[in-house]
């Protein structure tokens, strides 16, 4: 039995090594995430979703969508634009001081050096950060995703194919109306869109004695029959409330970056 | 055991023991040497705020606005917004007939803050006059949680908001203060707060 008590033994280490990697370190690293503090801000951040969007989360599991859809950005990296704010009392000097030297796509410390030589002429100026990757220049986030973005979200779906575009901040592109539509027919929105329609989340009706207010406006060719109507059911209502709800649009200590309202990331006076 | 057995299991004489070659450690020390150096420079050290394309938590706070009292004021704000509004407003009026305002209030907006800093730390029951009124209520200790950094923050934002105008709070001032109080019980109101020496 001494051979056993060594199977024992080392089993209980190979499993108990394994849980700690997957289940104890991830645990450490973010078992106590909490809303963030927004930079340049006393906002917090993530405020809980609405309820419907909340809902919403489990008819996007329910449907699969994360099968064709992801919901993180990637960062490839960061680059810094100094931007002149105050010409001070010699705008000649400084006008040509700027025409001399590359005021975009630095590094942190090429920054700090043209900041510094534009302080020296008499000038204020400020570095903007720029986050910078694929997916940043295709219009479908500003800055990474971090763990905050996923704070309110059982289960995370973080989806890994890119079958359709990157839905993280797709409530920044679309309003509500427009997600309706799309997922009734969305071949009407997008024209060359090859995303099945989600037909059977709408109900189609006889048109009343009045129209129902939420009824569909399709466009020519994608309507219903006359004398019917399209109406989304509750769980098209949640799924479109999630969607509005997906955006990650402030910047946090993990993911800093210039916002276009609040453009203080350092100020060199 | 017997002979034979033992014989089996050792090597005839005059011939090496079969070992691993040299080379090998050599390359398993270099791989742990080459997986450490790339473990340190890219693992940002189980940092659950260092993403890529940062690599280390300097990187990323180089990347940061500059601490400077517009910081403070904001870290304050959202300290107040947490501990204190509750009873003292977000406006800072606080609540007629129950607890007294800070905006404008002489023990806030006094040119040393020894009194006032001991107020959150300690708490402060009894009859006090503030801002032409009298009040008497009951504070309980509640910046006695916070950090040194934290409650000068808040102590910073009371005494610059709401037309205040008092000087900034330091948390080595909030440290030394603590040192002093350490273990004192409440302060009774008006007389207590004048017996702090300014």
């Amino acid at each position: 039995m001494k051979t056993g008590f060594r199977i024992f033994l080392g089993t209980l280490f190979v499993l108990g090594l394994s849980w700690c990697g997957f289940v104890l370190g991830p645990v450490l690293q973010l078992g106590t995430q909490g809303q963030a503090a927004v930079l340049n801000s006393s906002d917090i951040y993530p405020n809980q979703r609405p309820g419907a969007a909340t809902l919403g989360l489990q008819v996007y599991r329910a449907n699969g969508c994360a099968a064709c859809h992801t919901t993180q950005i990637g960062q490839d990296g960061v680059v810094c634009d100094v931007v002149l704010t105050g010409a001070g009392s010699d705008p000649a000097a400084v006008s040509n001081l700027i025409s001399s030297l590359k005021l975009t796509g630095l590094s942190k410390d090429e920054a700090d050096a043209v900041s510094g030589q534009i302080t020296a002429a008499g000038g204020k100026s400020e570095t903007h950060i720029v986050p910078v990757g694929p997916d940043i220049s295709r219009g479908w986030g500003m800055r990474h995703s971090v763990a905050e973005d996923f704070l309110w979200d059982n289960p995370v779906q973080l989806g890994s194919i890119r079958v359709g575009p990157d839905l993280a901040n797709v409530g920044m592109r679309y309003p509500l109306d427009w997600q309706l539509l799309h997922l009734y027919a969305p071949q009407s929105q997008v024209k060359d869109s090859m995303m099945p329609p989600f037909r059977y989340l709408f109900k189609v009706q006889k048109i009343g004695a009045t129209p129902s207010p939420d009824a569909l406006q399709l466009p020519e060719g994608f309507g219903p029959p006359a004398g019917y109507e399209v109406v989304p059911t509750e769980d098209a209502n949640n799924l479109a409330a999630y969607l509005v709800s997906l955006r990650a649009d402030v910047s946090l200590y993990d993911a800093p970056f210039t916002t276009a309202s609040a453009p203080s990331t350092g100020t060199h006076k | 055991m017997s002979d034979d057995l033992k014989n089996s299991s050792q090597t005839p004489e005059g011939q090496k023991s079969p070992t691993a070659p040299v080379w090998i450690f050599a390359l398993t020390l270099l791989l742990l040497f080459i997986g450490g150096v790339y473990f340190d420079r890219h693992s940002g050290w189980f940092d659950a705020q260092v993403y890529a394309p940062y690599q280390s938590s300097d990187e990323l706070a180089s990347y940061q606005p500059i601490a400077g009292a517009g910081a403070v004021l904001l870290e304050g704000k959202r300290t107040y917004e947490a501990t204190c509004a509750s009873c003292h407003g977000a406006d800072g009026l606080g609540k007629p007939g129950q607890y007294p305002p800070l905006a404008g209030s002489e023990w806030v907006n006094a040119s040393s803050f020894k009194r006032v800093e001991e107020i959150p730390q300690l708490g402060i029951s009894g009859e006090i006059h503030v801002a032409g009124q009298d009040w008497n209520s009951q504070m309980l200790p509640m910046g006695a949680a916070l950090s040194d950094a934290d409650l000068a923050a808040v102590l910073t934002y009371i005494r610059h908001s709401w037309g205040n105008n008092g000087s900034e709070v330091d948390a080595s001032d909030i440290k030394a203060m603590r040192a002093l109080v350490a273990g004192h019980p409440a302060l009774s109101g008006e007389a207590g707060l004048k017996a702090i020496k300014e």
